[in-house]
């Protein structure tokens, strides 16, 4: 299935998505040193957020998220890209400081289509989002 | 997106790396919102949780900042009174932040004094020089100083983020988008006051106040009808400094104090508001309950300045503390910034609140509170404030470790002084 949206950052990868129902906030629902999801919901908490494609609502939070995505990309411990209902300024620095491409305002809504472990496949340059 | 020649050349590297690829950022998010182009910005203010990589890659290359600058609460709680952090527990050189620094903090401490950045370390910047006019854009880090200077002198200050506020820094631009248009201004969600004693209201009811709006209107702008045209700045601070905590909020119009909400009508931009929602004494309870979440009526730290205290908060505490002592056994911990912490010593209520047992800092006592961390290994479990944004970000970053009471300053100091919380 292909979803035309609007690009937030550049770029083209393909990942496993991993599907998080509320806004998120790379402060306090991301450990950037192990690359966990902090959230604490049976599907979610600990589950590895490494090389994955983030999907969720939009960002929420302290302004300091992409301090943690960038420590995040020096480890090795980013997820891959961001696919968002409506994205907001913090999560967008978050994606462009840790070069993700990431892409919103998609023409189905993201949380309904993919489920965590789909293959994913981000073309953050002319906003598209393909689920194999 | 349009950029200016000037701003061409910055993106072209013509001023050097660091500009280059701050531009680079700006642009980036400025074409991710949809921005039409670039605005010339008049302050920045910058978080201390900064990595040394990051701010080397936009400041590479630049020798001065291009607006006034100032920085957020240190990072090491232990600086402005090394003694009484020592007494009560706190390690030294504990490093709040270390984990995302990725370098040594003194390595990041030569590039903010080589861009000619204001070493504040405050979260109230416009109390300390760093004061913007109304329409000023400002790309300042920390929420609270960012919506009072929205609210309260009409600053254009959006939720933007660390990176954005470094590059806006040494470019001297920031992305057309949020607070600086003035159609994303206008209030969204009004709120009237229903049988409130606002002439009663201690600071710590305004901030139940901004808690309780907070929560309810999300990232919607508001306007709160009804209450004093007299407003201080203290209590003003009380009021919105919460507001981003439980909600997300950018700019809280007061009508008859924010400059544009001169009448409510203003506020609205002469519409209709889209939801109208009451506060009255229920709601205030409601706010004072989420906050309160101790068990114990007998407290182990209070502590007071979050967002730091003002000169006048401090000689409140200063007359609230003459002649008395504060338990052995509970910590009083006060955080303000060092230029006013300098001013309180020469009115003579830093010895005053010292020689009480009070101890200072210039650290963030809030979501970044070393207690918060630290604090249930020191003993340190049921905690007293009269801030809502610190009791709401104690009890979370702690895991819930940390015990919260929530009261007024004058509840807060008894309880030091006494060792016990009371409700009146």
């Amino acid at each position: 299935m292909k979803l035309k949206g609007h690009k937030i950052n550049g770029g083209r990868v393909e990942g496993e998505a991993i599907v998080c129902n509320d806004a998120f906030s790379f402060l306090g629902d991301f450990d950037p040193i192990t690359g966990n999801c902090l959230i604490k919901t049976p599907e979610l908490e600990g589950k590895s957020m490494i090389d994955k494609i983030l999907v969720c609502p939009t960002g929420k939070g302290s302004s300091r998220g992409p301090l943690n995505t960038y420590r995040a990309m020096k480890l090795n411990k980013s997820p891959k890209a961001i696919v968002c209902i409506e994205a907001e300024p913090v999560l967008a620095a978050a994606a462009i400081v840790a070069n993700m491409p990431m892409v919103d305002r998609l023409d189905k809504n993201p949380l309904e289509v993919i489920k965590t472990g789909d293959w994913v496949k981000v073309d953050g340059d002319n906003g598209i989002v393909e689920v194999t | 997106m349009f950029l200016t020649k000037e701003e061409e050349g910055m993106l072209n590297g013509e001023y050097g790396p660091g500009i280059k690829r701050s531009m680079e950022l700006l642009v980036k998010l400025g074409e991710a919102f949809d921005a039409e182009r670039m605005i010339p910005a008049q302050s920045a203010h910058i978080h201390c949780a900064m990595s040394l990589d990051l701010l080397s890659e936009l400041t590479e290359g630049t020798t001065q900042c291009r607006v006034i600058t100032t920085t957020h609460p240190n990072a090491y709680p232990n600086v402005l009174d090394p003694t009484g952090c020592k007494r009560i527990g706190l390690p030294e050189n504990y490093d709040i932040y270390e984990f995302i620094h990725g370098g040594p903090w003194s390595q990041i401490e030569d590039i903010f004094k080589r861009l000619g950045y204001l070493l504040t370390y405050t979260c109230v910047p416009f109390l300390v020089g760093n004061l913007p006019r109304m329409g000023d854009v400002i790309s300042w880090g920390g929420t609270s100083g960012a919506v009072t200077a929205t609210s309260m002198f009409g600053a254009c200050g959006s939720r933007d983020s660390v990176p954005a506020n470094v590059a806006t820094s040494v470019t001297g631009r920031a992305p057309y988008i949020g607070m600086a248009i003035k159609q994303n201004r206008y209030a969204q969600v009004l709120v009237e006051l229903d049988g409130l004693d606002v002439a009663s209201f201690t600071n710590a009811d305004y901030g139940a106040l901004g808690y309780y709006i907070g929560g309810k209107t999300g990232s919607k702008n508001v306007v709160i009808n009804g209450l004093p045209k007299t407003l201080t700045l203290e209590q003003f601070r009380y009021l919105v400094s919460p507001m981003p905590v439980s909600g997300a909020t950018n700019i809280c119009h007061v009508v008859g104090v924010t400059p544009e909400a001169r009448t409510l009508d203003e506020a609205l931009g002469g519409g209709k508001p889209e939801e109208v929602i009451t506060a009255g004494r229920d709601q205030i309870k409601e706010a004072v309950s989420k906050l309160t979440t101790a068990h114990s009526d007998k407290v182990d730290l209070v502590k007071l300045g979050c967002p730091h205290c003002s000169i006048i908060e401090l000689r409140n505490i200063a007359s609230l503390l003459t002649g008395k002592k504060v338990q052995p056994n509970v910590r009083l911990f006060v955080a303000t910034a060092k230029q006013i912490y300098v001013l309180a010593e020469v009115m003579g209520y830093v010895d005053i609140i010292k020689q009480a047992g009070g101890v200072f800092t210039n650290t963030c006592i809030g979501s970044q509170d070393p207690f918060n961390f630290i604090g249930p290994k020191l003993g340190v479990e049921t905690v007293a404030t009269n801030s809502a944004r610190s009791a709401h970000y104690s009890a979370r970053t702690s895991g819930g470790k940390i015990r919260l009471l929530y009261g007024s300053m004058k509840q807060c100091i008894d309880s030091a002084i006494t060792g016990k919380w009371r409700t009146t």
